[in-house]
C-alpha cells in the first residue's frame, strides 16, 4: 500500500459532535474547582530551618557512629564497609536507647511528653493557627 | 503555513477564530471571570474530543476524557506562557492526560485477527471493499505499540504536520518520524495479506 494512499485514509476526520451536555458539564466542573479555596501552600520559609536541623542531626549522627566503630587494624581482614559501619553503630545506638528506656522508665516518658508537645506546636505555628 | 500555528485562524469545525480571542479569554478568566473558560471550552471542545476519540475509539470515553483535559487546562491556565500558541499548549496538555490515562486504563484490545476479517457480505474471494479496507485500516492502527499509535494518531489528527505533532507529544521532530516511518511498516506488515 501507497504512502498516498495510507494518509488519505487516515487522514479522514471521524468529526464527532459533542454532547449537548458537554460544555455545561465541564463548565459546572469548572465553577465547583473555583469554588474551592486555594489550597494552602507548604511553609517551606517556615520549616527550612527544621529540616536543616534534622538532616545536620542525621549527619552527625551517622558521623559519630562511624567514629565510633574505629579504625581497623591493618593487619586484620578487610573490615566492614562504610554503610555496613553506620548501620552497625546506628543499631548499637538504638538497643542503647531502648536498654536505656527501660532501666530509667520516668525520664524517657517525660523526654517522649515533651517531644510531642514541641512537635504539636511547631505544626500548628507551622500553619498559622495558635493554640 | 506555520506548523506549530495549525489550528490558528480555524477550528475543527471551521469556524473562524484568532489566537487573540483565546488570549482575551485567558486573561479574563485569570482576572477573576470563571465564565469566560466557557469561551474556550466552546471553541476547543469538539478537537478535544476527536483527539480523545483517536486515543480510545469510545465517544463516552472521549468525552469524559476531553471533560478532564479541560479542567486540567483550567488548573494550569497560569501556566500557560503566551511565546507559545494557546493550542499547542492545549494540545499538549491533552495528549499527556490522554497518554496517561489509556495507559493506566487501555482501550478495548482489538486483535489483529478481527481486524483482518471481512465484515461485508459483498467482499468476494478475499478482497474486500472500499469501505471495508479503509475501517479495516484504521482499526489496525489501533493495534500498533502505544508509542507509534501515538505518533500516526498525532500526525493525522494534526492535518499531517509533523511539528505540530511533536510539540504534541513533548518529542523532538526526529523521534516522531523514526516513529511515523516504523509505525508505517509495522501497518503494511498487518495489512499486507489482508488489504
Amino acid at each position: 500500500m501507497k504512502d498516498d494512499e495510507l494518509d488519505r485514509i487516515l487522514s479522514e476526520k471521524q468529526n464527532l459532535v459533542p454532547s449537548s451536555a458537554f460544555v455545561r458539564n465541564v463548565m459546572d466542573a469548572v465553577r465547583r474547582e473555583a469554588s474551592l479555596p486555594a489550597p494552602i501552600p507548604f511553609p517551606w520559609k517556615r520549616a527550612l530551618p527544621g529540616l536543616v536541623l534534622c538532616v545536620l542531626a542525621l549527619a552527625a549522627m551517622c558521623v559519630a557512629s562511624f567514629r565510633r566503630s574505629g579504625p581497623q587494624p591493618l593487619h586484620e581482614a578487610p573490615g566492614p564497609s562504610f554503610w555496613t559501619a553506620i548501620w552497625t553503630g546506628l543499631s548499637s545506638d538504638l538497643i542503647g536507647l531502648l536498654r536505656a528506656a527501660n532501666v530509667g522508665g520516668l525520664g524517657w516518658i517525660i523526654l517522649a511528653l515533651v517531644l510531642t508537645f514541641a512537635s504539636i506546636t511547631l505544626s500548628l505555628r507551622l500553619t498559622g493557627r495558635r493554640s | 503555513m506555520q506548523p506549530a500555528l495549525a489550528w490558528i485562524g480555524r477550528t475543527y469545525g471551521g469556524a473562524r477564530v484568532s489566537a487573540s480571542d483565546d488570549q482575551a479569554d485567558v486573561e479574563r478568566v485569570l482576572a477573576g471571570n470563571v465564565d469566560a473558560f466557557e469561551n474556550i471550552v466552546r471553541r476547543w471542545q469538539s478537537p478535544l474530543i476527536n483527539l480523545a476519540y483517536r486515543f480510545c475509539r469510545d465517544h463516552g470515553r472521549a468525552e469524559d476524557l476531553a471533560q478532564e483535559a479541560f479542567l486540567r487546562a483550567y488548573r494550569a491556565l497560569g501556566q500557560w506562557r503566551k511565546d507559545a500558541v494557546f493550542s499547542t499548549w492545549l494540545f499538549a496538555l491533552a495528549t499527556n492526560l490522554y497518554r496517561s490515562e489509556l495507559r493506566r486504563i487501555p482501550a478495548g484490545i482489538v486483535s489483529i485477527d478481527d481486524v483482518t476479517e471481512p465484515k461485508d457480505p459483498r467482499a468476494e474471494d478475499g478482497v474486500l471493499d472500499a469501505e471495508d479496507r479503509d475501517r479495516t485500516i484504521r482499526r489496525a492502527v489501533f493495534t500498533l505499540p502505544a508509542k507509534y499509535r501515538e505518533a500516526l494518531d498525532l500526525f493525522y489528527f494534526h492535518e499531517m504536520d509533523v511539528p505540530a505533532a511533536a510539540q504534541s507529544l513533548s518529542l523532538p521532530e526526529g523521534t516522531v518520524k523514526a516513529r511515523l516511518f516504523r509505525g508505517r511498516e509495522l501497518l503494511r506488515g498487518k495489512l499486507k495479506e489482508s488489504v
